[in-house]
């Protein structure tokens, strides 16, 4: 599923952390490793990443360590694309004093406009983390028959338990507003077709998919997704999120933020972006 | 504080009673016959109106509608806070998100569905104004006023039709609702500035700083009020009882940017709009409460005002057949036209283009609003009103049948 598996740098505190995570992960797939730094090349960093790398990723056999120096964002981009990388994993940033966490300007840059699918790791851990409770969008979008996919694929390889598929009914105010000149009997039709018609959606594309183990929990709510699946991770506490995004955002998206920005300023959990 | 006498307060409430009862009525026959309840409540408002029930029992229309003067102001209250609300569901009814997700294919259908018979009804009244009944001393606004009032589409009519033809959810239908609040957007923007224009709107502050003071309204609503909103809903949400914390606080915020617009010299209903808009979009508005709101308003205020309609206007008397064939078809054509360019512009089909094309073609509600202040500032005459109303109900009627013939016709290849 994911071969050539890359991890963006930036000697933070958490930087032993996170490679232990993307061991793990490249060990799950049997993949190859690609450490990523933007930044000068000095003895000392060396000497810092050949000490974490020796104690964690030493009996990795394909592994590349790539320093690169310019422009962070677009430098991460170009080596994604130079090396074909399929999964990029970045570090979320904690809010001071809060136990909340977001993605910095450079990481939000990187999936804007990265080709390949991101995992964002927002407490990642030397243990590594286990994704046992994985929510998926499965909101009706272009993607969504590739991120349920995915997202199942996924699950399985880190051996999740749960697995909830989250689908919104669009614009359900407006729906059931128009619906109000109908009979009692009609909204309540009405209102139990729309529910159905998102668990028949999800039932629809999770069909010829091997499921493994997993426990498939199908949830349908209204109102906007992104607020909805966020509410939804804090709610069951998930370990991660599964969505995609195949847009290219501009201007306007900064002005009007949609869904993916809001889910970005305040992630509820770990993020797997799918791109297309 | 004056208040209404004994026999005025007992005559308005026979005003709203007789008003909601007909309305239900014709309403309730409007939903048999699988047609909008709008279209209902019109017809109710003509029969109770000086049209057939003057006609009919003068004497008792009478002294229904016209025997107290103070009851009928205290009614026109009532009209006016119907149609302020209106327009703030109808802004509650956009979703940024959707408009976002659609992209440039709804823009570019939305505008070229707006150009065209803005275009077309501006030289259609600017050329001849006197048969039309435009005002021919405030020629150019008055026009344009006509054009705009053509141009609009009833997105909750359309997502109606949409619903009953189970497209709501498809590609093409997101599409047209997309278009539809694109529609609304830049057509409520457009009057604003037009009405600031017209000799008869300028009892504000001048025509630039009303126009400046409304597009720094309207940028303001859905930047830094949106945020404004975003932190005060969850306080609301949680604090305060629900839904009625929130039905009362929201509606008290659309009447206070609504009196601003009016006090900057452009109608009470841009500022409920435009503040229904940011309210719509804030993620801390439930569906549940945009239901409520729907049902509170569409059920009680929207019946007064589209019944209203047909107490002020005798669609006997002042109906005109040339007037009303030309709006008919010059609104019918330039939208349907306009709307089915600008899919074919944005890469969809044949087919998909006409369903766009009579989807958009939807009215009901907003532009019977447009006409109504147009007449009520002097600017079209009311032969021309009638012609818009009549407009409205043929689309609403049309656009339903005309959307399924439309997307399941079979094309050939070559004109696909």
């Amino acid at each position: 599923m994911y071969q050539k598996i890359g991890l963006a740098l930036a000697f933070s505190p958490r930087m032993e952390a996170l490679i232990a995570e993307a061991k793990r992960l490249v060990d799950l797939f049997d993949g190859e490793l690609i450490l990523i730094h933007v930044g000068v090349k000095t003895p000392e960093l060396e000497s810092r990443l050949s000490e974490i790398f020796d104690k964690h990723c030493s009996s990795l056999r394909r592994v590349k360590i790539l320093w690169k120096e310019g422009k962070p964002a677009k430098q991460i981009l170009e080596t994604c694309a130079e090396e074909k990388v399929d999964l990029l994993i970045l570090g979320a940033l904690k809010k001071e004093g809060l136990l909340t966490y977001y993605l910095g300007s450079v990481a939000r840059k990187i999936i804007r406009k990265a080709n390949c699918s991101l995992l964002t790791l927002i407490e990642p851990r030397l243990e590594t983390t286990a994704f046992s409770q994985v929510v998926i969008n499965g909101t009706q979008l272009e993607i969504t028959p590739k991120v349920i996919q995915r997202g199942i694929d996924f699950s399985k390889k880190v051996e999740s338990k749960n697995v909830h598929i989250l689908n919104e009914i669009k614009m359900y105010g407006l729906v059931m507003g128009t619906a109000s000149e109908d009979s009692e009997d009609e909204v309540s039709g009405t209102r139990r077709k729309l529910v159905q018609d998102e668990i028949d959606y999800v039932e629809e594309n999770l069909k010829g998919l091997d499921l493994g183990d997993l426990k498939i929990n199908i949830k349908v709510t209204g109102g906007r997704w992104a607020t909805e699946l966020a509410r939804y991770c804090e709610k069951i506490n998930a370990d991660l999120l599964v969505m995609g995004d195949d847009r290219k955002l501009n201007f306007f998206d900064r002005l009007f933020p949609h869904d993916l920005e809001d889910l970005l300023g305040n992630l509820p959990c770990n993020l797997l972006m799918i791109k297309s | 504080m004056e208040t209404l006498n004994h026999k005025e307060v007992i005559n308005l409430l026979l005003q709203l009673a007789s008003m909601l009862i007909m309305a239900r009525v014709f309403s309730e026959i409007a939903r048999k016959l699988k047609q909008p309840a709008v279209v209902g409540e019109i017809l109710a408002g003509i029969i109770l109106g000086p049209t057939i029930l003057g006609m009919l029992m003068p004497d008792f229309y009478a002294s229904l509608f016209s025997s107290h003067s103070m009851t009928n102001i205290a009614l026109d209250g009532f009209v006016q806070i119907a149609v302020v609300l209106l327009l703030f569901i109808a802004g509650i009814e956009v979703e940024l998100q959707v408009v976002w997700s659609q992209g440039k294919n709804a823009l570019k259908i939305a505008l070229a569905s707006m150009i065209l018979p803005i275009i077309a009804g501006f030289v259609v009244a600017y050329a001849f104004p006197e048969f039309l009944g435009v005002n021919i001393n405030d020629r150019i606004v008055a026009s344009t006023f006509f054009g705009l009032a053509i141009s609009i589409t009833a997105l909750a009519v359309v997502a109606r039709v949409l619903m009953d033809l189970n497209l709501f959810k498809t590609k093409t239908g997101l599409l047209i609702i997309a278009g539809a609040m694109v529609v609304d957007v830049v057509g409520w923007i457009v009057f604003s500035v037009i009405l600031s224009l017209s000799e008869s709107g300028k009892e504000g502050l001048g025509v630039w700083p009303t126009i400046g003071l409304t597009l720094f309204f309207t940028v303001f609503m859905l930047t830094g009020g949106k945020g404004l909103i975003n932190r005060v809903l969850p306080w609301t949400n949680k604090n305060l009882a629900w839904p009625g914390g929130l039905l009362s606080l929201s509606l008290a915020i659309c009447f206070l940017a609504a009196s601003f617009t009016e006090f900057i010299g452009i109608h009470a209903i841009f500022g409920a709009f435009i503040i229904g808009v940011a309210l719509g979009d804030s993620e801390h508005l439930t569906e549940k409460a945009k239901e409520i709101l729907h049902q509170f308003i569409n059920n009680i205020f929207a019946p007064i005002f589209f019944v209203s309609i047909g107490l002020k206007v005798n669609f006997i008397e002042a109906f005109d057949l040339g007037v009303v064939g030309v709006v008919v078809i010059v609104g019918l054509l330039t939208k349907y036209f306009g709307a089915y360019l600008g899919a074919r512009f944005a890469g969809l089909k044949r087919n998909k283009s006409m369903v766009v094309g009579f989807g958009l073609s939807t009215r009901g509600s907003m532009d019977i609003i447009l006409g109504l202040i147009a007449l009520e500032y002097g600017m079209v005459s009311e032969s021309l009103f009638i012609g818009l109303v009549i407009l409205a109900l043929l689309s609403s009627i049309l656009s339903g049948p005309l959307m399924g013939w439309a997307e399941n016709l079979k094309l050939s290849p070559s004109s696909k």
